[in-house]
């Protein structure tokens, strides 16, 4: 196979998915974020957020805390190590493919 | 990949899109502009002088912008368009950078005082520090706020205008404000009223600019049960 071409085929797919692609981007720039931020910013409804933050949470991106911020729940979000490191080494790979 | 570099930069917008930012800025220069004139319209016994009132003030001021931004993120925009914790960067270098350019500032003034320079005098001329310091300030403010905001880069536009329009005016007229030479102490009336303008005038921009930016957030965004 050519290079360029496996270059493009070792990009890592949960990520590449559009949607998991903003999300991901999203909370790399943060430490963590909850459900309704993510919702505002993506634009995204409920059940497609929610579907794209259990893929990721399933590949061990993403972790999810429920918790209460006052008495009002909440979901907070946060990318973990290895989600940080899978979306840097997406960044170089896209780069290197582009 | 400019699209996902976009996404990356949204954060960091995101912590004024209450206008929130600019509010503390404005009450910052607000602040540093009444004690300014309290100090210039006070003998130099006066309370205003001393050190300690200085490092009171400014206490109070940054615990108003600290709690009174807290109050707003909690119930008005973490309810409407979510909670963001930023990540803790690594401050050490920009504080030691900040300490050594304010230390160097002090000491230059503290040298020209006693060397009994007219700081500020007619040789000085207020034009140049004070376009200057406009410019830099308009440019700061359209890299860290206006690129998320279209309609900001009209605010960066006043910034600038009211800047040079400051530093153009006659030192009699900036002086004027001054009132008496005696109250402008080892500096020159004009530079005196030069300041205490630009402050009051960033003051009203950033207050006025924050105000418009969270009536039209209030106005755009509803928490999400009364959206449903």
């Amino acid at each position: 196979m050519n290079q360029h071409i496996r270059k493009i085929a070792e990009i890592d797919r949960v990520i590449h998915e559009p949607g998991r692609l903003m999300i991901v981007a999203l909370l790399y720039a943060v430490d963590k974020a909850d459900f309704l931020y993510l919702q505002h910013e993506t634009e995204m409804n409920k059940g497609t957020l929610s579907s794209h933050l259990s893929r990721l949470e399933e590949a061990g991106y993403v972790e999810v805390v429920k918790t209460y911020r006052g008495k009002i729940p909440q979901t907070l979000l946060h990318l973990t190590e290895g989600g940080r490191k899978a979306f840097e080494e997406y960044r170089k790979k896209l780069k290197g493919a582009l | 990949m400019d699209s996902i570099e976009g996404v990356l930069q949204r954060p960091k917008f995101y912590n004024n899109i209450d206008g929130v930012g600019e509010l503390g800025m404005g009450v910052m220069m607000l602040g540093y502009a009444m004690l300014m004139w309290l100090q210039v319209h006070s003998p130099e016994s006066a309370i205003w002088h001393k050190m300690y009132v200085f490092f009171l003030w400014v206490g109070g001021m940054i615990a108003i912008i600290h709690y009174g931004s807290k109050a707003i993120k909690e119930h008005v925009t973490y309810r409407r368009t979510g909670f963001v914790e930023y990540r803790k960067r690594n401050r050490i270098w920009p504080a030691a950078i900040a300490f050594v350019v304010s230390a160097l500032v002090a000491a230059g003034l503290a040298f020209a005082v006693r060397s009994n320079r007219e700081i500020g005098g007619p040789h000085w001329g207020l034009t140049e520090p004070v376009a200057l310091i406009g410019l830099v300030f308009a440019a700061a403010y359209g890299y860290g706020i206006a690129r998320s905001v279209r309609w900001k880069w009209a605010v960066v536009g006043v910034i600038a205008i009211c800047s040079l329009t400051i530093a153009m005016l006659p030192p009699d007229w900036a002086g004027a404000i001054v009132g008496s030479p005696s109250n402008a102490g080892p500096f020159s009336p004009g530079s005196v009223g030069a300041w205490l303008l630009i402050m009051l005038t960033y003051a009203a921009i950033l207050l006025i600019s924050g105000g418009v930016s969270f009536v039209l957030y209030l106005r755009h965004t509803q928490p999400p049960a009364e959206a449903a």
